[in-house]
């Protein structure tokens, strides 16, 4: 025996007591007093449900709804609530399904994380409205079934499915990532708009707890609703597309590769983004045949998931001369009015680089009108031996500098996902490229008239055409305007304007060559009458067969209200479908309509099926 | 010296013991997968029938150890503490990974968890020690042997890792409280557990701010006229709530500082610098811990561990979807048994999976639901019980490593049943440690059964009366 201690030892009993007490009077609490499980012997289980809030809508430039929710009924089920003697036969009756399906959507692999016997997930996606209302009044007879309401997104205009994007199963990656925010068999905006503005248009989850019996009807609320959260609506956005436009300009792309992408040059605001092949959004909602159609898409050889307005790079062909001419204006290596012979070709030492048969250019307008390459080739050597013709390298990084500034070379920031860089070859590459060997301008001078390495996204070709229109300035090309009824605001590098350093001055006799394009040169066919339209054609040579179809312009010269870029593949001349096709959307803005002259022009292009050229 | 009485086991203890094993089968039964079938008590692919398997196991191993002497336990004590200290090394290296700890040693069907003989192990080490004459628990050098027994296997079960299993270690400071190990340790260890719970509700410039209140308010009674110092402190306590709301608290820390600053030179002066110093050592203390809870919190503890102190602590900053929603549900399962339960094997929420691991940890919510208040205050007052007469019997040893073991063993058992029983009852965090005899688990009953053989038959030969 030790040290006599019965101080400690009552000590001792006493914290035993004390710790039984207060389980004591907490679990007698709990079982006798506590009515917050109210109406304790039929309650059975507190099963907490989701309420979605309603995905924010997206409206067009004029307030016309693009994307609006429909409701619809997901059937859900929870593995460890079912009747082992539920009558299966009549319930898949009921729904219109067979066994085998019912069979394959109540197994599920259980070692798969994402589900579990005691989660509700999904049975049937999107029921049918007569099932659902069939089944609604019959579900009590099968514990374990209930239905949630979830919208879907409909789309009002079966049109501009690249920009607006669309909606699909969260993947366990991102429900990992978002902490909370996503649960399995939750929706998100997989592309487009939809991705890029998912955080205001998703809204925030409501949560009620019920109180259920043992059929699983429901007593009550838990706490009487003091735990359950409202659902917080998404927000509605207004894109800056118009969805009109929109439609005429993919239906003058069907059965054409190629993108149009149009700006409006004072906002920046992208007023029709186009990539053909397209397809209707429609078919990507939320339902039992989406599968298959995605596959479907997935699978055509044309890749219309492809956003070629922004994903595809292009060689941009003539389009860049105008470039060329504005830095040679601008280092003062050249003036407006001046002359470069051009005898059908460019000589350098014994090779030579052709140009077709042209009255001679007596100025940089001239020149464009024309599209002389002799003239661009002397003026973008002239530009790379800036510094001396053995330091090319200066030049040109001098050269790129500017071609930063236009945007080029990297991508420009509009929302969406994917968009591409472009590329413009530096010193480097040209360094790796001859290996030992030395370049020097003439070496590389193909980039002068937009050929080569150099490659653009048919956006910032779009873009180019804003900066031009604007004499110097621009705007990020940016699919959203604002938030409607909401004092969220848009990302300020949308507002913030971007300058180039080019002299407005400068500028002019660039856009009077571009004037004259569409009225006596290379695009004189697709003039539009009463239009100024200032714009250039392009055709580039490209090793995946026949030349591209380009063509770039802005209208009207002064106070230009649209900058518009339009790529066609393997279409020959820019002049053959690009420049029409460009001064058709250009008109249909403008005007509202196509003139009576124009209108066999319209049909021709929108008939002619260049995928089946030969 | 007194002639022992007749020698007999301790028949309550004994009582106490069979009845909770029954307890426990039956609930067992109850809770397990509605396949069972009664007949599965002799399928060792069922959980019933593996524990009934055990139940056997735990009764011979019990009546194999009531025929060792006693003096094999204090002989081997050292031999046993270094044997479990080994286990849980192993364990570390060859132990198989269950839900991200390294724990269970896995042979055949059955497992073994080297953390409920280091329970043992430790105690017996400590008891030991605690019962040598050399030992002199206010000199540091026992001390210190004293904390480096204890925190050895505390700290590699920490790494297995399962707090649950390290936690149930500071059961053993009730023999070393009854030892006369000096109180400043509790007070001390109190204290600062106090603040660090505080410094997760609270936010840390109020609980700085109690704290320097309270530094002020125990330098202030250490002078005489405790009664107008009190009506200081009364004052100040008020004037720091107006502050509060008004929002000067800064000056208000102004005047505290100030206030302690000359109450700490009176003190000087007064010749009682070691007051001084360790008031405000103290303060220090606390006010470094409460910051460190947060990097505790914050880099030290898992999310699965902050989420279920959150739980505890913060349930409105909870997703209920996780961790709330098992305490939840939990609290259901033994609210819905009412005063007189649903009847045996009527209990829908735990056998329907609705509760978390209802055959082991949280087993006690099937008593609530199927036998109503009626059954858990039966098995809280079974326990009590059993505690308090472990505490009883504790005190009538002869010798002081009895004593001690004894002591250890209530402990272990009231931390067990109390830890177990708050967290289904959202009392205390969700610690995984399984309810005595109750919870489902073979390990788990053997370890239980072993503590209370060697109680017996301390009890039986080392008894004064």
């Amino acid at each position: 025996m030790s040290k006599e201690g019965t101080g400690e030892n009552l000590i001792i009993s006493i914290v035993f007591i004390l710790g039984s007490l207060i389980l004591v009077i907490k679990v007698g609490y709990l079982q006798l007093f506590d009515d917050s499980f109210k109406d304790r012997s039929r309650t059975y289980a507190i099963e907490k449900q989701w309420i979605y809030p309603s995905r924010g809508l997206i409206y067009d430039r004029h307030d016309r709804l693009l994307v609006h929710n429909e409701e619809s009924y997901d059937l859900m089920v929870t593995y460890n609530q079912l009747d082992p003697r539920m009558d299966t036969a009549a319930f898949c009756q009921l729904l219109g399904i067979d066994h085998q399906t019912y069979l394959d959507q109540i197994e599920k692999d259980w070692s798969d994380v994402r589900y579990s016997r005691n989660v509700p997930y999904i049975f049937l996606s999107k029921v049918s409205p007569e099932a659902f209302s069939r089944t609604r009044e019959l579900l009590f007879n099968y514990p374990g079934f209930f239905f949630q309401n979830r919208n879907i997104r409909t789309y009002p205009f079966p049109v501009g499915a690249h920009v607006l994007g669309y909606l699909g199963e969260v993947s366990r990656e991102q429900i990992d990532r978002s902490e909370g925010d996503y649960l399995p068999g939750d929706y998100l905006g997989m592309s487009g708009l939809e991705a890029a503005y998912e955080g205001p248009l998703k809204g925030e989850r409501g949560m009620q707890y019920l109180l259920k019996d043992n059929l699983g009807r429901v007593v009550g609320a838990y706490l009487d609703g003091q735990q359950d959260r409202e659902p917080l609506s998404g927000k509605d956005i207004q894109a800056t597309i118009d969805i009109e436009l929109t439609r005429y300009a993919e239906e003058l792309l069907a059965n054409k590769r190629g993108s149009i992408v149009a700006i409006e040059p004072s906002t920046g605001e992208i007023l029709a983004m186009v990539s053909s092949p397209y397809y209707d959004p429609n078919l990507l909602t939320i339902s039992q045949e989406r599968g298959k159609a995605f596959q479907q898409l997935e699978q055509d050889s044309l890749k219309p998931f492809f956003d070629r307005s922004i994903m595809a790079k292009y060689p941009p062909g003539s389009i860049f001369k105008t470039i060329v001419g504005l830095v040679a204006l601008q280092e003062g290596l050249t003036y407006a009015k001046r002359l470069i012979p051009c005898t059908g070709a460019y000589y350098y030492k014994d090779e030579s680089w052709g140009c077709h048969h042209h009255y001679p250019c007596t100025s940089i307008q001239l020149a464009l009108t024309v599209s002389c390459n002799t003239y661009f080739f002397t003026l973008i050597r002239e530009i790379l031996d800036m510094y001396g013709p053995a330091n090319a390298r200066m030049g040109l990084e001098k050269f790129n500098g500017y071609l930063t500034a236009f945007g080029l070379g990297h991508p420009l920031g509009v929302e969406l996902n994917g968009e591409k860089a472009g590329f413009i070859p530096g010193p480097d590459y040209y360094d790796q490229l001859y290996k030992k060997r030395k370049w020097y301008s003439p070496t590389i001078m193909n980039i002068g008239i937009g050929q080569g390495e150099l490659q653009l996204t048919t956006l910032q070709m779009a873009n180019l055409a804003a900066i031009i229109a604007n004499r110097g300035k621009y705007y990020i090309p940016h699919l959203v305007r604002e938030y409607l009824n909401d004092t969220l605001q848009i990302d300020p590098k949308y507002r913030t304007p971007q300058v180039v350093p080019i002299d407005p001055g400068n500028f002019e006799p660039i856009i009077s060559g571009l004037e004259q394009v569409m009225l006596y040169g290379t695009a004189f066919a697709s003039h539009i009458p009463g239009v100024t339209l200032c714009g250039k054609t392009g055709t580039s040579q490209n090793p995946h067969g026949k030349d591209h179809s380009v063509f770039f312009g802005f209208a009207p010269r002064n106070n230009p209200r649209i900058a518009i870029a339009v790529y066609i593949e393997n279409a020959g001349w820019g002049g053959d479908f690009a420049a029409p096709i460009g001064s058709l959307v250009v008109e249909k803005y403008l005007n509202g309509e196509i003139s009576v002259g124009r209108q066999a022009l319209e049909q021709r292009m929108m008939e002619t099926n260049v995928n089946a050229l030969p | 010296m007194l002639q022992p009485k007749r020698k007999r086991f301790d028949g309550l203890l004994l009582i106490l013991y069979v009845n909770l094993v029954v307890i426990g089968l039956f609930m067992i039964y109850s809770s397990s997968q509605s396949g069972d079938s009664i007949l599965d008590m002799i399928n060792l692919q069922s959980a019933l029938g593996r524990q009934f398997l055990f139940a056997g196991v735990s009764i011979v191993v019990l009546l194999f150890i009531l025929t060792i002497s006693t003096e094999f336990w204090k002989t081997f004590a050292v031999p046993l503490y270094a044997i479990a200290i080994l286990g849980l090394i192993l364990v570390l290296l060859l132990g198989s990974e269950i839900k991200g700890a390294r724990s269970w040693f896995s042979i055949g069907l059955f497992s073994f968890q080297p953390a409920e003989f280091a329970k043992l192990g430790t105690l017996l080490m400590l008891s030991s020690f605690l019962s040598n004459f050399r030992t002199d628990l206010h000199e540091w050098r026992s001390q210190a042997t004293i904390g480096l027994i204890l925190l050895l296997p505390v700290f590699l079960i920490l790494l297995q890792p399962d707090a649950g299993s390290a936690l149930v270690f500071a059961a053993l400071l009730i023999p070393l409280f009854r030892a006369g190990f000096p109180s400043g340790y509790f007070i001390l260890g109190i204290l600062l557990a106090s603040v660090f719970i505080l410094a997760l509700v609270l936010p840390i410039d109020i609980l700085l701010y109690i704290i320097l209140f309270l530094g002020l308010a125990g330098l202030m009674l250490s002078f005489d006229r405790v009664i107008y110092w009190i009506s200081v402190l009364v004052l100040l306590s008020v004037l720091s709530v107006v502050a509060w709301m008004q929002d000067f608290m800064t000056l208000m820390v102004g005047v505290l500082s100030l206030f302690f600053l000359i109450l700490s030179i009176l003190a000087y002066r007064e010749g009682r610098l070691r007051y001084v110093s360790f008031v405000s050592l103290l303060m220090v203390l606390s006010a470094s811990l409460a910051y460190s809870s947060f990097f505790v919190y914050n880099h030290i503890l898992k999310p699965h561990q902050q989420e279920r102190l959150d739980v505890w602590l913060n349930p409105q900053k909870c997703d209920p979807r996780g961790a709330l929603y098992n305490v939840l549900q939990s609290k259901l399962a033994i609210a819905s048994g009412g005063l007189e339960g649903k009847g045996f094997l009527e209990g829908n929420i735990t056998k329907l999976n609705y509760v978390p691991e209802q055959t082991t940890d949280f087993i006690f919510c099937a008593v609530g639901e199927e036998q109503g208040f009626i059954g858990t205050f039966g098995v809280i007052l079974l326990f009590t019980l059993l505690v308090l007469r472990l505490a009883q019997m504790a005190e009538r040893q002869r010798t002081a490593f009895s004593q001690y073991f004894i002591y250890g063993v209530a402990g272990i058992f009231f931390l067990h049943y109390f830890i177990n029983m708050g967290m289904t009852l959202g009392l205390v965090p969700v610690i995984g440690i399984p309810l005595p005899f109750l919870s489902y688990g073979g390990s788990s009953l053997l370890f239980f059964s072993i503590l209370i053989a060697i109680v017996l038959k301390l009890d039986f030969g080392d008894r004064l009366r």
